[in-house]
């Protein structure tokens, strides 16, 4: 294959002639009973990569119908590969015409099979997939999402089998707890992972509410031992320091303190 | 501001105070934004933010007791409030990923309590009678 610096069409049309003349060669070893086993599966393979874009063509053509572009082309590339597998040089026929429709019936079968999660009318299957395309179209013409009412004008049916259209769409898909959401950088997280466990710290914001109005009728000095023991984090010599009482005298009167507010939150559950 | 002949309640629908009926409110308020001309977008917003204002006074209601959705129509714009009967007063879970959504979703969304009442109302704008009155205009 010759690539020079001119990108005329000349060029695209040597680029073909060098894709077939590869796909001719491929082909030619492919099908060598002399060679070794492992050479004939390495043309094999080097088919499948040649024709590759030919897949995401067809697959593109599926484009926009709720299935993602990976997985068409997935499922197309098993139509590939069962067309090289088929395909017989000798009948002259090129290799991309006798692999579309087999790549494209692949892509039909995985909409067949996989498909709605939940079963809907046929009609109302055809219709989402109007007012998917159609959706489409007119947020392009109009700069913004279009109206029930416009899409019912443009599809000549009535608002009421867009709406319904719109409701049936939810049920071609239902939501895995395992999907996720692939806006995040590592990957997402999965609906499950994104599901709550209860916290644990629940349960302490009972007990700090209904200790707050306790806290709050302290005596000032009583509260503020507490402060400096729980919430700054002091020693009762340190505290001790700080009021200017013995450590002895700290410790009696925040086991007074604990013990008047333990008892106050035990009454009032 | 012209008061609009229309500023009462329109529709009201009451459905039991249970989260299997919430889907049936979904699908009335998607109903009602199809007739008042909101984009498919807004009717997925909408959906969105009945969802969540459900999901925020159900967990008050009594048992057995109704959820009562109130649709007011205007021209370009829907406002819904949907209230339940509680026992005492409850508060609505301000800091709830369920209003954060709800707020951010309706133009407005207030909630409003009494004694054995809870009601959430949020208002939402059609983005198309927004965007036909452009940002100069209104009242």
């Amino acid at each position: 294959m010759t690539v020079d610096g001119d990108s005329g069409p000349l060029e695209a049309v040597r680029r073909v002639d060098g894709a077939r003349e590869q796909n001719a060669v491929l082909f030619g070893e492919f099908h060598d009973p002399s060679l070794a086993e492992a050479a004939r599966i390495a043309a094999r393979d080097g088919l499948v990569s040649l024709h590759l874009p030919l897949v995401e063509h067809c697959a593109r053509r599926f484009r926009n119908r709720g299935e993602p572009f990976e997985d068409l082309v997935q499922v197309g590339t098993i139509g590939l590969i069962k067309a090289i597998d088929r395909f017989e040089p000798a009948r002259a026929v090129e290799f991309s015409t006798y692999a579309t429709p087999t790549i494209i019936g692949e892509i039909k079968r995985h909409f067949r099979d996989k498909g709605w999660a939940i079963r809907v009318p046929r009609r109302l299957q055809e219709l989402r997939m109007q007012i998917g395309t159609t959706t489409a179209e007119l947020t392009q013409t109009l700069g913004r999402s279009p109206t029930p009412r416009e899409l019912a004008e443009t599809l000549g049916c009535s608002v009421e089998e867009i709406v319904e259209g719109i409701e049936s769409s939810n049920a071609y898909s239902t939501l895995s707890l395992d999907a996720t959401d692939d806006g995040g950088e590592d990957g997402g997280f999965s609906m499950l992972e994104m599901m709550g466990l209860d916290d644990e710290e629940l349960e302490q914001i009972e007990i700090r509410e209904s200790i707050k109005p306790l806290l709050e009728a302290l005596p000032p000095r009583e509260k503020r031992i507490l402060l400096l023991r729980f919430f700054k984090n002091k020693t009762q010599s340190e505290i001790a320091a700080e009021i200017g009482v013995s450590q002895m005298h700290v410790s009696r009167l925040l086991s007074k303190t604990l013990d008047r507010l333990r008892t106050s939150m035990q009454e009032s559950v | 501001m012209e008061r609009h002949a229309s500023d009462k309640a329109d529709i009201t629908l009451r459905v039991p105070a249970e989260g299997a009926y919430v889907s049936v409110l979904r699908t009335m308020t998607a109903g009602l934004a199809a007739r008042l001309d909101f984009t498919v977008d807004d009717i997925e917003d909408l959906r969105i933010a009945i969802g969540e204002a459900c999901a925020l006074v159900l967990p008050e209601a009594l048992a057995g007791g109704d959820l009562v959705a109130d649709f007011r129509q205007t021209p370009g714009s829907l406002t819904i409030s949907v209230r339940v009967k509680t026992s005492g007063r409850a508060q609505p879970d301000y800091e709830s990923f369920a209003w954060q959504v709800l707020s951010t979703l309706a133009a407005q969304a207030t909630a409003e309590t009494a004694d054995h009442h809870l009601e959430i109302t949020f208002t939402t704008d059609s983005s198309l009678a927004l965007s036909e009155q452009g940002p100069g205009a209104g009242g």
